[in-house]
């Protein structure tokens, strides 16, 4: 077995990396490296777009999404928008996610177009982060949101929603990262429910990894990272439902 | 110098009904009204009147006179709402016109006169110069239309008003000048002071024919026997009391016109007379140091139609491109139709508006994006109603603890409480759902919502929120879940997370299903 030279070695990892995607606009790690190293510059990029999506009840409801987007949101500075067709975000409830609800400015919408015409209206102005709730996102207006994220280094987050029930089809997205987030069964001591779990699935990162891993966030954060990775899935065996749609 | 133009419309619901083609051309016409049961004529037109009838008289009487009288039922509102779109129409010579019902309308003329002076060497051109060709073009322009009137300028209204009315004026308009309206009024009668016909029938009673006479007259005596309104209107004729007209559409300081030779049409031209427009008032603005809140441009259209877009903005601007960026996007719903002759560009609601300094520390340092401009094209293309910024709202009923201010106005702290856990999402309203519990006060089992079955794997709670005793009404309309609630936040066995409640203490509990966690 030929040994391998260290500085060839070194040298070969830095071309790689120079080949690799930028991260022009800084990333949010999550301070774990199981799943940091999914992204090639170790953690979610940021000025990109990132689509969120779940399945069965959480696809009419978009509740574990929306935590989770929420929980990433709260640890990035500037002004936040959150685009939604239906009002039914509580901001009573974003503290818990360590988010304060004033940073936020709240657009109702009527249809999934208008939805997706203000996100990209207010990522050209340069919000810090934009998060829409839209069903359909088709390869051109996610391509559209995605150049509109480039030019101030703005982060969108599509929340996939379908309020009425509809069957999700697979698309395909110039997002950066696909995401599925569903809620998993909690920690439950002596009946109380603990600390929210969701089973987050990264389906898709540009230049990067898939990833399946059970995690739990803390409530009321105070530390760094509030999402934590209490198991990792095996992914073929953890997911069957999105290797159908991957891609 | 106030100079008010009167326009009087003789006999104006027949000249209406003769403009809608709604009556024969060449018969004689009268509108009739019923008093006290008897049917009178209320308007005749000058053909009819030729035949020898007069308003005031009975129908019956004046069928006897001319046979071939063409009779309406008169409509006092359509001949008010007719005479306010005339008088819109009128806004082409000035901003300031009001009609003045039954049939007459004021225009405010004071310097706008000169604009419609022929072209003269001098530079400046004197004072009353232009007032007979604004008075020559209007005429001709109603003559035009069909329609006969009387025009009278001076320098009150009251003095107009007499003029345009007044028998022995020559010819069909009469211009005063400023100062002059004691002499011009003294020998026209009493009528023309604007009274009720039975304080004129009085005041002629007693010998008082003309304004003179009755100028002449010691005041306490006519104030004492017919009331202050005789003398009142007196002074106003001759400019010694004040008297204000109630102008439809007060003048806005902060307009820019700008009109047209020929009419245009295409949407380039519109953006562009809006880009100037724009910039015209954005330099006044600016020179003032204010900027505007809400901006509307109103486009007159050849066929007296004049649709209008208003925007607004969060904060006040004067930035000329950015309002042209903003009108140019609802600029797709006006219809130029055939041609538009002027456009107006008001700013309606100003404030002081000067650039803000900034620190010499902070020169250099990369600008804070500001999400006003974007926020101004969302709130302006959705309605400024669906953007907004959640603020806290002293209530423990969580539809009601939040309330919604405007997205850049100050938003008062969030005081958070890490022992009350609320849901992410909260439904627009309760939803009822079927559960099963144990024991009355224990959290469900089990329970289906939207058709699903959700088993209870966890639950904590329960957490009694009660509407506010001032609120509590013992209407037996009202939901109960409007007065007293449990609330327990369960997790199901899939590890979805609902907040459920039970309404109601006594008979059989009702279950509800509110929010979603995360």
């Amino acid at each position: 077995m030929p040994t391998l030279d260290p500085a060839l070695l070194h040298s070969l990892r830095t071309q790689l990396q120079a080949l690799q995607p930028r991260a022009r606009h800084g990333v949010l790690a999550f301070g774990d490296a199981r799943v940091d190293a999914c992204f090639p510059a170790g953690g979610l990029p940021l000025g990109g777009l990132h689509e969120v999506a779940a399945d069965g009840v959480e696809a009419e409801t978009g509740a574990a999404g929306a935590g989770f987007i929420a929980c990433l949101l709260a640890r990035l500075p500037g002004q936040l928008v959150w685009i939604a067709p239906q009002p039914d975000l509580y901001p009573p409830g974003l503290p818990a996610f360590g988010l304060d609800p004033s940073r936020l400015v709240l657009v109702q919408t009527r249809t999934d177009e208008e939805t997706l015409a203000a996100m990209e209206t207010v990522l050209r102005e340069g919000a810090a982060a934009v998060v829409a709730e839209a069903g359909r996102l088709g390869r051109i207006p996610s391509r559209r949101l995605q150049l509109a994220c480039l030019k101030r280094g703005s982060t969108g987050f599509v929340l996939r929603r379908w309020p009425y029930g509809r069957k999700t089809t697979p698309e395909d997205t110039a997002s950066m990262t696909r995401w599925r987030v569903g809620s998993a069964p909690s920690a439950a001591v002596l009946r109380e429910p603990g600390a929210p779990r969701w089973r987050v699935e990264l389906e898709y990162a540009r230049g990067g990894l898939e990833g399946a891993w059970i995690m739990e966030m803390e409530i009321f954060p105070n530390a760094t990272h509030p999402l934590r990775v209490v198991a990792e899935l095996a992914d073929a065996a953890a997911a069957p439902a999105f290797r159908r749609h991957a891609g | 110098m106030q100079r008010i133009l009167s326009v009087w419309l003789p006999s104006w619901p027949t000249l209406r009904l003769r403009r809608l083609s709604a009556v024969t051309p060449d018969r004689p016409l009268a509108t009739v009204e019923t008093v006290r049961g008897l049917r009178r004529l209320a308007a005749v037109c000058p053909r009819a009147e030729a035949e020898g009838l007069s308003a005031g008289q009975a129908l019956t009487e004046a069928r006897a006179i001319c046979p071939s009288l063409e009779v309406v039922d008169d409509d006092p509102e359509a001949d008010r709402a007719a005479l306010a779109s005339l008088a819109t129409w009128c806004e082409r010579y000035t901003p300031l016109v009001a009609s003045d019902p039954p049939d007459g309308i004021f225009l405010d003329i004071t310097g706008c006169a000169h604009l419609f002076a022929h072209p003269s060497p001098r530079p400046s051109p004197a004072r009353g110069e232009g007032e007979e060709a604004l008075a020559a073009d209007l005429l001709s322009r109603l003559e035009r239309s069909a329609l006969p009137c009387r025009i009278a300028i001076a320098g009150t209204p009251g003095a107009a008003w007499a003029l345009a009315r007044s028998a022995t004026a020559r010819g069909t308009c009469t211009i005063l000048p400023s100062g002059q309206e004691k002499e011009a009024l003294s020998v026209l009668p009493v009528a023309l002071l604007r009274l009720e016909a039975r304080t004129v029938a009085s005041l002629r009673r007693v010998g008082l024919k003309s304004i003179g006479e009755l100028a002449r007259q010691p005041r306490s005596e006519i104030t004492g026997r017919f009331g202050p309104v005789p003398m009142l209107r007196l002074d106003q004729a001759y400019g010694t009391a004040a008297e204000a007209i109630a102008w439809p559409r007060p003048p806005a300081p902060w307009g820019e016109r700008l009109a047209f030779p020929e009419p245009i049409g295409t949407p380039e031209d519109l953006s562009l007379a809006l880009a100037h427009l724009a910039q015209r008032l954005c330099t006044r603005l600016e020179a003032a140091e204010r900027g505007g809140h809400r901006f509307t441009a109103t486009f007159f259209r050849v066929d007296d139609q004049r649709p209008a877009i208003a925007i607004a903005t969060a904060r006040p601007v004067r930035d000329a491109t950015y309002i042209t960026k903003l009108l140019k996007e609802k600029l797709e719903k006006i219809d130029p139709g055939f041609g538009i002759d002027a456009i107006v560009l008001e700013a309606e609601e100003t404030a002081p508006f000067a650039l803000p300094q900034r620190a010499l520390s902070e020169i250099g340092a990369p600008l804070q994006p500001d999400l006003a401009a974007a926020i101004d094209a969302l709130a302006n293309r959705l309605g400024p109603a669906r953007l907004w910024r959640a603020a806290p709202q002293e209530s423990h009923v969580p539809e009601r603890s939040i309330r919604r201010v405007p997205p850049l106005a100050p938003c008062p702290a969030w005081q958070v409480d890490p022992s009350v856990e609320r849901p992410l999402r909260l439904l627009h309203r309760p939803e009822p759902i079927e559960a099963t519990a144990p024991v009355p006060d224990d959290p469900p089992i089990l329970f289906r919502w939207r058709g699903a079955l959700h088993r209870v794997r966890a639950a904590s709670g329960p957490e009694r929120i009660a509407a506010e005793w001032w609120r509590r009404t013992p209407d037996a309309g009202r939901p109960e879940s409007d007065q007293i609630r449990d609330y327990y936040r369960v997790e199901d066995t899939d590890g979805a997370r609902f907040w459920i409640f039970r309404a109601g203490l006594a008979g059989t509990p009702r279950w509800f299903l509110h929010g979603l966690f995360a």
